[in-house]
């Protein structure tokens, strides 16, 4: 044959990658460097012209640059503490043999993702609504509390948001972790109770290391996703206008200054520097999980 | 073990569950019931969970079969078609890449891995422009092609089947190559069936994600019979006032593709079935 | 195997083409409403126009001056393809399309509030000072100054929008005040008390969310966000002085804060629906949210000018809005414009404005026909006697300045001084001294 090096040791990783490099050479080099460009421009219907550093300096200078990275370093720190460890539980009690009507739950954990984010969020609207009838704060009632203006204030805000973000996202990191869950022998949890481990021991000396390299990759995106988060806010302030920017992300500054108020320049600047951002903290973590390793 | 302890940890796992499922619906239960009434009334007095026997009706899903609505019935089709082709298209194509980037020691490769989170991680919000002038450029605007190709190799996958592929036991490798498979035919013959719950996980969560997608489609088609079901339900809604009719039972008719995916792949989830495999 | 991977690509490849192929597989059968592209059916020889708006009712209206323009223009026929996008994404859409120079629309509606965006650097819409100029004497043209940069006319609006409160009458009657007797903001405010004193309900919300409460205030009280050259004055001492009005009524509870933050919120529908407030003031396009929110007011909401801070100053404002703009790449300029024309600023198409949008369309000479107080459903809800009210304000509609800091401004005012002012109480001059600052 003719082409057998295509068949090679050697060659056949290229194989594999090709599509992605030719998806990024097509799609994605002109745009990285266009935008990149466009960060050190003032981009003007037909007057276009560069400003130097002058873009990265107006975002410097911005005191709602530093609110949103605030919030949307908040709000990536508690996705990670609350929607990695749930949904890991959660898979691992859905997976268990013990559990009855396992197909059903998992199918209502994962209806929230598809329920219409217009339709939610006019219910997540009205149930945090200000207004002493709203359901939380009948809640709040209860307990002897009093009523309080949920989408108003920087802590309670970012509560709801995180609220909302574990409803619609649990059943999506269910999912992985389920996937995972299946490429664990069950042999190795027999012989494990052989040895006399219980239900946590298996957890921690089985099921966890095993999960590990999904585990990473849930990681990697929540802190992707935590950084990119826009649409939650969105629904949750009605549009991108929460008082004193209290809801304000890094899209939501980026979506506001380069499309809202159409200074794309700027509008790259902002996005350069959240994609930098993302990239650093998660090239860090990975390199922190040994995932840059010649052997993982 | 007792079998009264087991029962009772039975009970309170299904009564956890049952908790949570409660709180996850309630949104929808929210919006299926306001579908079944006039759609003022969604709004009427606050939010309205009451069942309120007298108001129901189909009318709301009648109207949305009705050649007034006929639209309705585009978008749907438009987003079944987007979402089919290019979750096949991704599912084959990002898998082979990640089973590349985590089974090779090549040169190049972390490089190329940083690449993929770096493409994974552009807001779309950012390169919409240059983007938009490439698709003028390859004569893709206002096509579904212009909505498929730029991201139906995906990093998102690419990620998730890299991560899958490296919890595999690399000994299939090597058995592969032993009984003279080609290293192609160890991917599509070995890893692809030993990576079904990866498949499985990814059917559904790219179908959702091409269901859902909203920024880049809106950009790129311009005819309004070829929109997607989210760009066509959000267009209803405008500063002027919102069409409730169509919203509220279109949003929960739009549920239905994705939850048959849901349902159906999810299978490749259930205990026992793969793990035969992998005990090798 | 390696025949199988090709095949794969092959197949993957062959779908993407197939599928930009369907890009001219139209839908020419369907019953066409909004948001799937019409094709009014006409000859061959029709020119192709594309129109791209956010509101589906926008959409209908402009194929049905289509299908009227084509029977009265036989020799210049209008196939008009309209599409209905989301709000915000319609306007990013357009933007990207002009900034790129291809793939733009013929015809695209602009909300006011976004119009700033589209005349910075060179705009990139055709000037339409020669369908508007003949019409000068009949058209409330503050509203074309809204669209304007240089001299240049560059959209045309579909109403006024002018300002006006709505009183609800019955609430009014239990605390014995005579909407008439309201004059000034210390009438409004007398009144106010009066109303929480013997009902125990405020006489009216303010958005903290947004615009609607302040900016009609501040226009009506000769000031504005930007001048007429655009530059900030948005801390202005008159803006200082309505900002601290209007304080004032929420520390003296006459005012609540609107539920939900804004007049748009579904919670705010249902609190007014209840009764939850005795007025609100909001444009006359409010009326719509009135008939589809609120139709347990109905018959009780009437509607009466602003008050003043003092007598002879405007009672009313033109607020809100979404003009229709012609885009410079488009190919039949000349017969967009005259299509425009006929459709927004002839006589028919504003009596078919009203008629069809339920807003006060921008020729003030058909507020007097009889076509207007022919029964509609705003008529059953209000009365029908709204557009002679209407004629009695037409000289008293205060114009505002809109400028490429119009966003920003707008931005700075829903998302800090509105809430810092009314929610946190804080000093009304350092509050928008402080918004005013952080504009570039």
């Amino acid at each position: 044959m003719k082409s057998n090096w295509l068949y090679s040791q050697r060659i056949a990783p290229y194989v594999f990658v090709l599509p992605f490099v030719l998806s990024l050479a097509v799609f994605f080099l002109y745009p990285m460097a266009s935008t990149l460009l466009m960060s050190f421009q003032e981009v003007l219907p037909g007057q276009t012209h560069f400003i130097g550093w002058g873009n990265y300096k107006s975002m410097a200078h911005d005191d709602s640059f530093y609110a949103a990275l605030w919030n949307s370093t908040r709000y990536t720190l508690w996705t990670l503490v609350v929607l990695i460890p749930l949904p890991l539980v959660l898979a691992a009690l859905l997976n268990s043999a013990r559990m009855k009507w396992s197909s059903f739950f998992r199918s209502a954990l994962f209806v929230p993702t598809l329920t219409s984010v217009v339709v939610a969020g006019i219910v997540f609207r009205l149930v945090f609504g200000s207004l002493d009838d709203s359901v939380m704060n009948q809640i709040r009632h209860l307990f002897g509390l009093q009523t309080i203006n949920w989408m108003g204030s920087s802590a309670t805000g970012m509560f709801v948001l995180v609220v909302l973000a574990t409803w619609r996202f649990v059943g999506i990191n269910i999912v992985y972790f389920l996937s995972a869950l299946q490429t664990i022998p069950g042999e190795l949890y027999e012989s494990a109770e052989i040895d006399g481990a219980n239900t946590w021991h298996k957890f921690k000396s089985i099921t966890l290391p095993l999960l590990k390299p999904v585990a990473i990759y849930v990681i990697t995106i929540s802190i992707y996703g935590g950084y990119s988060m826009f649409t939650e806010s969105f629904m949750l302030w009605n549009g991108n206008r929460s008082p004193n920017d209290i809801g304000l992300t890094m899209i939501g500054l980026l979506y506001r200054n380069g499309v809202e108020q159409n200074n794309l320049g700027l509008g790259s600047a902002i996005g350069v520097a959240l994609l930098g951002t993302m990239m650093v903290l998660n090239l860090v973590a990975l390199q922190f999980f040994g995932l840059f390793k010649k052997e993982e | 073990m007792p079998a009264k302890k087991t029962s009772s940890q039975t009970f309170l796992l299904f009564a956890l569950f049952a908790v949570l499922a409660v709180l996850a619906l309630f949104p929808f239960y929210c919006l299926a019931l306001a579908s079944f009434k006039p759609s003022k009334e969604l709004l009427r007095y606050g939010l309205n969970i009451k069942l309120q026997p007298e108001l129901l009706s189909f009318h709301n899903y009648s109207f949305i079969f009705s050649a007034g609505a006929a639209k309705y019935m585009d978008w749907y089709k438009n987003s079944a078609i987007v979402t089919v082709v290019y979750t096949i298209g991704c599912l084959l194509l990002s898998s082979m890449v990640g089973y590349g980037l985590a089974m090779y020691r090549f040169v190049g490769r972390n490089v190329l891995f940083v690449f993929v989170l770096l493409v994974m991680m552009i807001p779309v919000e950012m390169i919409m422009l240059p983007l938009y002038k490439q698709m003028i450029a390859f004569n893709l605007i206002d096509s579904f092609g212009g909505v498929i190709l730029p991201f139906v190799v995906s990093p998102l996958p690419i990620f998730f089947f890299r991560q899958f592929a490296a919890g595999l036991p690399r000994d299939f490798l090597d058995a592969g190559r032993i009984d003279g498979c080609t290293e192609y035919g160890i991917f599509f013959k070995i890893f692809v069936p030993l990576m079904a719950p990866a498949f499985g996980a990814m059917a559904i969560v790219q179908s959702l994600a091409s269901w859902n997608s909203f920024v880049w489609p809106l950009i790129v088609l311009n005819s309004g019979d070829k929109l997607t079901l989210p760009i066509g339900l959000a267009s209803l809604v405008t500063p002027y006032g919102n069409n409730y009719d169509i919203l509220i039972a279109g949003s929960v008719l739009a549920i239905v593709p994705i939850m048959l995916v849901f349902i159906f792949f999810q299978r490749f989830f259930v205990s026992g079935l793969t793990v035969g495999g992998v005990k090798g | 195997m390696k025949k199988r991977l090709y095949g794969s690509l092959a197949l993957t490849l062959a779908a993407a083409m197939a599928l930009s192929a369907c890009g001219n597989n139209g839908n020419n059968g369907a019953d066409a409403s909004a948001g799937t592209s019409s094709k009014t059916a006409t000859s061959s020889k029709a020119t192709k126009l594309v129109f791209w708006t956010f509101n589906e009712l926008h959409q209908k209206f402009f194929e049905s001056m289509a299908v009227s323009w084509n029977k009265a223009n036989p020799n210049e026929q209008i196939k008009l393809e309209a599409t209905t996008f989301p709000y915000d994404d319609a306007h990013n859409k357009l933007l990207v399309s002009l900034q790129s120079g291809k793939g733009g629309p013929d015809l695209a509606d602009i909300e006011i509030s976004k119009i700033g965006n589209y005349l910075k650097g060179e705009p990139q819409l055709a000037p339409l000072n020669d369908i508007v100029e003949p019409e000068k004497d009949n058209l409330v043209m503050s509203r074309l100054d809204n669209y304007a940069k240089d001299g240049q006319y560059y959209g045309i609006d579909y109403h006024v929008g002018a300002q006006v409160i709505y009183y609800n009458k019955e609430i009014l009657d239990q605390a014995g005040v005579n909407p008439d007797d309201i004059v000034t903001w210390d009438d409004y405010e007398k009144a106010g008390k009066q109303v929480l004193e013997k009902t125990g309900k405020p006489m009216t919300t303010v958005e903290t969310g947004d615009q609607w409460t302040f900016w009609p205030m501040v226009v009506q009280h000769g000031s504005d966000f930007l001048d007429k050259s655009g530059n900030v004055t948005l801390n202005s001492a008159e803006n200082v002085e309505a900002l601290a009005y209007l304080q004032k009524l929420v520390k003296e509870k006459v005012a609540v804060l609107a539920p939900g933050g804004i007049h748009h919120a579904e919670e705010y529908y249902g609190f007014m629906n209840k009764g939850g407030a005795a007025s609100v003031w909001m444009p006359m396009w409010y009326m719509g949210r009135f008939t589809d929110y609120m139709q347990d007011l109905k018959g009780k909401m009437i509607i009466k000018p602003m008050p003043v801070f003092k007598q002879g100053e405007m009672r009313s404002s033109g607020m809100g809005g979404t003009g229709t703009v012609i885009t410079k790449q488009s190919k039949n300029q000349e017969l967009a414009k005259k299509f425009l024309a006929y459709a927004k600023l002839s006589k028919e198409g504003n009596i078919e404005i009203w008629k069809q949008l339920g807003f006060d369309p921008i020729r003030s000479d058909v507020w007097t026909d009889p076509a207007m107080q022919e029964p509609n459903k705003y008529t059953d809800y209000f009365g029908k006697d709204i557009f002679t009210f209407l004629s009695g304000l037409k000289s008293e509609i205060a114009p505002t300045n809109i400028g490429e800091k119009t966003p920003a401004v707008s931005d700075a005012v829903k998302t800090k001084a509105m809430f810092q002012a009314l929610s946190e109480l804080k000093d009304p001059k350092q509050v928008l001294d402080e918004a005013a600052a952080s504009i570039k």
